[in-house]
C-alpha cells in the first residue's frame, strides 16, 4: 500500500505483476479518515465486516477488489 | 470479542498515544491492574480477531494499525512527535485517529523520489500523488504486513 508520483511509475513498478487497485491520494485521505477515525477512542469496538464494507461503498470502492471476505 | 480483551485494547492503544510508542505487556498490566502474561494471552486474542498485530517471535506489539511499532517508511508528523505508519493509508490513518493536521513522509516507492504530504482537515496539498494497493480486499488479513 504505496504512494506513487504517477501513473507511469505505478506501472514500472509492478512490472509483470497484476495490477491491484489505484486510487489519487485524496480519495486515500478520505478512506483513511472514514477507517481510522475513531481507532484510540476510549470506547472504540470492533466494527463489523458490513459496517467496513458500507465505508468502501459509500466511498465509491466497489467491485471485486474491494470486497471484504463474507 | 469479550469485554475484559475489548478493555485491555482500549487500554492499550490509549497508552501507545500516550507514550509515542508500544507500549509492553508489563506497562498495559501494571495500568489495568493485571498481570503481564494475562496481557500477553489477551493480546493473543486480539491478534487473531485482528485488533492488533504481535510480532510472532517477541508476542510484543508489532501493529496497532495504523501505527506501527517499528520504524517503516511511512513518517508521520504531528503537533509534538513522529509516529510511523504501517502503510500509505495508515500514514493517513494516524493523522485521522489523532484528529490532527500534519506531515507524511515517505517515497514514491518506484523510484524513490522523496514525497511529503501536509494534510489539513484531511485533505492532502498535494492532490497529484496516486496509491496502488496490491492486494484486494478479502486478503487483506491473510499476511498483514506485506498487505
Amino acid at each position: 500500500m504505496n504512494l506513487f508520483r504517477s501513473e507511469e511509475h505505478v506501472r514500472a513498478w509492478l512490472g509483470e505483476r497484476e495490477p491491484g487497485a489505484t486510487i489519487p491520494v485524496a480519495k486515500l485521505s478520505e478512506l483513511a479518515f472514514a477507517w481510522w477515525d475513531t481507532r484510540v477512542a476510549p470506547d472504540w469496538r470492533p466494527r463489523t465486516r458490513d459496517e467496513n464494507q458500507a465505508i468502501l461503498d459509500r466511498l465509491g470502492l466497489t467491485g471485486p477488489f474491494w470486497q471484504l471476505p463474507g | 470479542m469479550e469485554a475484559g480483551d475489548l478493555e485491555l485494547r482500549n487500554l492499550t492503544y490509549g497508552l501507545f498515544v500516550e507514550l509515542g510508542r508500544a507500549p509492553a505487556a508489563a506497562e498495559v498490566g501494571a495500568r489495568a491492574g493485571r498481570a503481564a502474561d494475562e496481557v500477553t494471552a489477551s493480546w493473543h486474542r486480539l491478534h487473531d480477531a485482528h485488533a492488533l498485530v504481535l510480532n510472532p517471535a517477541t508476542a510484543e506489539l508489532r501493529m496497532a494499525n495504523p501505527f506501527s511499532a517499528v520504524l517503516t517508511a511511512f513518517r508521520v508528523r504531528t503537533r509534538e512527535r513522529w509516529w510511523y505508519g504501517n502503510c500509505a493509508w495508515d500514514a493517513f490513518g494516524i493523522l485521522a485517529a489523532l484528529d490532527e493536521d500534519g506531515r507524511i513522509e515517505t517515497s514514491c516507492a518506484d523510484c524513490g523520489e522523496p514525497i511529503a504530504v501536509e494534510v489539513a482537515d484531511g485533505k492532502p496539498d498535494d492532490e497529484s500523488l496516486l496509491f496502488h494497493c496490491l492486494v484486494p480486499a478479502r486478503t487483506w488479513w491473510a499476511d498483514i504486513v506485506f498487505t
